[in-house]
């Protein structure tokens, strides 16, 4: 009979998340003096992508860091480390108990300038890393409905003075000229909504696949110049939207069109909206 | 549910050896043995033997004071690599045809795990599936007690390992189940003299998170993306819901089987129903008490349970559950109307109604999750461990008695299961020739 041999665990840290964007640290662990968790902006190469939080005993043998909702992280993922000193290695961490209720339906007040979005999440290779987004203004995508071959939106606008002459912009991906524009109705708080026909995204080109990414832009802009708004849905805890969001594909259908062309909304890797067309052969 | 046993003679530390497939893996069967050894391994010796190890560690975690030891190492990198012994690729003789995972065992498995039998220094050998428990029948020396843990049904095994299970375990000291129901199973169907038969249901801690606040308008569900689960008939339910509550959504937490049919069966329902706004399908989650806690009101619409982990696991998290009053375990867990719903089984008007009426009833879904929440602490595991623990010590203690008296017990069962065993293969295989002869 064989035993298995014990080994040295790396740190786990349990984490809790505040919905004005703070997130609490616990992890298991000996009082150091030196004792930090850094968190590294991936691809990051500057002083601003990385930050240190002193990790501090609370009893019972663990050790609390705190990222306050005003400490300001770039949009990106950043991965978490503790070390213990200057001269000792960093470690990863391993995800604990990600308590992320706060994050669910979350509404911050509009009136502020910008919206910061942090949610700790499991890499694919098991370790922690925080997923952050911040936008100034942000354009938050809500539900959407079909009929008749396009697409309703409904949304809400934070920290942005769009008047009624907004417009919606569907920008083809890799070609910065190909934009097609539909008008926006912004209501008093906040919200808007705008109906997206495909029938024009599928019109004269022979691509089989398109990817038409979703802006809301000032009406006397240049079409796809203008530094618009991209609509993402980021005001939740789901951190990778894109299995989970999945809205139906419908047929393309017009004088236009002249191939079978499919079409439906979804999220980015970056929670991003776009539009996806597919045109068999 | 019984009331709690009687513990019999003095608290003595027991060496407790339990008998596992695969501690690597993931699973119900796996996730219960270790809170109930780690539990256990507070006051007595707790081993647990893996028949097989696949990966360096255990998936979920080694349980805390607990040994953990392997029989059969499938790794092929390791040293120890057990795959190119020539006994591997043949079939195994002890381990029952009739157990679902009998292609994984062999005739090195019979071997090994008859070694380990044989030597084991155990006062208590505990076997987790059929298949293990009829090894432990047959190979264990004399000595320790025995007890087979049935942590599915008896009436989901198949005819033959039912008929297997009839003649060998009655040379078991005490059979437990995870209901009441299937232990009654038992006791009415298998004729076992002597076996003491239990229900002991699974545990489940409490959770790591504070429980939910009741004002978050979503509907959590959570379990592998099977067809016995009935997903459809809650997705169908909550088109219900929808109509008359469009501010309250629904979460299904679970991974898909390898085929992929079910998930996408359910996204096709969803969109079908134009339900992409409100029904989400979230993907495995691990652990899954933050994933409870987000929502307010749980639901489960199996048509059928063996035990029904996951209605604990809501309960725990402060959760009023809308069940299906399915077999076996749903009812010896929810009690209607006070800690949650039982609803009849394959209803959708049903499961909408009940669904609402705590939707539109703040202060009862606040009441019912409180009351789920106290009452769903008897499956703590130091409790369910205590009740393991009494019966365990009880079995120790009338060692000498019970050990005589199966003396010539056992050498009957022994005989009587020979000859079953021959008179049963012969039958097997005139039914079988009988079959074919029609198909043909």
């Amino acid at each position: 009979m064989n035993t298995t041999p014990t080994r040295t665990e790396p740190p786990r840290a349990d984490c809790i998340a505040d919905s004005a964007g703070g997130i609490t640290f616990d992890i298991v662990g000996e009082a150091s003096p030196g004792a930090v968790l850094v968190l590294r902006r991936r691809g990051g190469t500057t002083a601003a992508d990385v930050v240190r939080l002193p990790l501090t005993p609370t009893g019972e043998g663990r050790l609390r860091a705190v990222l306050p909702s005003t400490v300001e992280l770039a949009e990106g993922r950043w991965d978490a480390f503790t070390t213990h000193g200057d001269d000792s290695a960093e470690q990863r961490i391993e995800p604990g108990i990600r308590d992320l209720r706060s994050l669910v339906d979350r509404a911050p007040d509009p009136h502020r300038t910008q919206v910061a979005v942090r949610i700790p999440y499991p890499t694919v290779d098991g370790r922690l890393a925080v997923r952050c987004w911040l936008r100034a203004p942000h354009a938050e995508a809500g539900t959407i409905g079909f009929s008749h071959g396009a697409m309703t939106l409904e949304g809400r606008l934070y920290g942005a003075g769009l008047d009624s002459g907004a417009v919606a912009e569907a920008r083809l991906r890799g070609a910065r000229k190909d934009v097609h524009r539909v008008p926006v109705t912004v209501r008093p708080d906040g919200t808007f909504t705008f109906t997206l026909d495909y029938e024009p995204l599928a019109e004269g080109r022979g691509d089989e696949q398109r990817l038409w990414d979703l802006w809301l832009c000032p009406a006397e802009a240049e079409p796809g110049q203008a530094a618009g708004i991209r609509i993402g849905r980021i005001l939740d805890d789901v951190w990778d939207k894109k299995g989970v969001f999945r809205y139906p594909v419908l047929p393309v259908e017009g004088s236009r069109v002249t191939r079978p062309t499919t079409a439906y909304p979804y999220f980015t890797v970056d929670n991003d909206l776009s539009v996806r067309l597919d045109t068999l052969r | 549910m019984t009331g709690p046993l009687k513990i019999w003679g003095s608290r003595r530390r027991m060496h407790i050896s339990f008998l596992l497939h695969n501690a690597y893996g993931i699973g119900g069967t796996i996730r219960t043995t270790f809170n109930l050894a780690q539990a256990l391994a507070e006051r007595h010796d707790v081993e647990i033997v893996s028949v097989f190890r696949h990966r360096d560690e255990p998936q979920l975690g080694a349980p805390a004071g607990v040994r953990l030891d392997y029989l059969v190492d499938l790794r092929e990198k390791s040293h120890g690599y057990d795959g190119g012994d020539e006994r591997f690729k043949l079939p195994a003789k002890v381990f029952p045809v009739g157990d679902g995972r009998h292609k994984q065992y062999s005739r090195l498995t019979d071997a090994r795990i008859a070694t380990h039998l044989k030597s084991t220094e155990a006062d208590v050998v505990v076997g987790t599936r059929p298949g293990l428990n009829v090894h432990i029948t047959r190979q264990t020396r004399r000595g320790p007690v025995r007890v087979g843990q049935e942590h599915l049904t008896l009436a989901g095994h198949s005819y033959r390992l039912r008929r297997e299970l009839s003649h060998r375990y009655g040379l078991l000291d005490a059979v437990t189940t995870v209901t009441e129901a299937d232990a009654h199973a038992y006791r009415t169907r298998l004729k076992l003299p002597g076996v003491r038969i239990e229900a002991v249901p699974n545990s489940v801690p409490a959770p790591l998170v504070a429980p939910a606040d009741h004002d978050a308008k979503w509907v959590v569900a959570a379990g592998r993306l099977t067809r016995v689960k009935r997903y459809d008939l809650l997705v169908e339910a909550f088109a219900k819901v929808v109509a008359a509550r469009p501010d309250w959504r629904l979460r299904i937490y679970g991974s898909g089987d390898a085929s992929g049919n079910e998930k996408n069966a359910l996204h096709a329902l969803i969109g079908e129903l134009g339900l992409h706004n409100h029904v989400f399908l979230m993907g495995p989650a691990s652990p899954i008490e933050p994933e409870w806690v987000k929502g307010s009101i749980a639901a489960v619409t199996s048509e059928h349970e063996s035990f029904g982990m996951t209605i604990v696991e809501a309960m725990r998290s402060g959760l009023p559950v809308v069940s299906t009053d399915c077999p076996h375990g749903p009812r010896e867990i929810i009690t209607d109307g006070r800690d949650g719903r039982l609803v009849p089984v394959g209803d959708t008007g049903a499961v909408a109604d009940a669904l609402l009426g705590l939707i539109n009833d703040d202060e009862q879904r606040r009441a019912m999750g409180a009351a789920a929440l106290a009452s769903s602490a008897r499956f703590d595991p130091e409790h369910i461990a205590e009740r393991h623990e009494a019966l365990f010590a009880e079995l120790v203690s009338r060692g000498g008695n019970g050990r005589s008296r199966s003396r010539i017990h056992d050498a009957l069962y022994s005989s009587r299961g020979a000859v079953l065993d021959g008179a049963y293969s012969l039958r097997y295989k005139a039914a079988s020739v009988l079959r074919k002869g029609q198909t043909a």
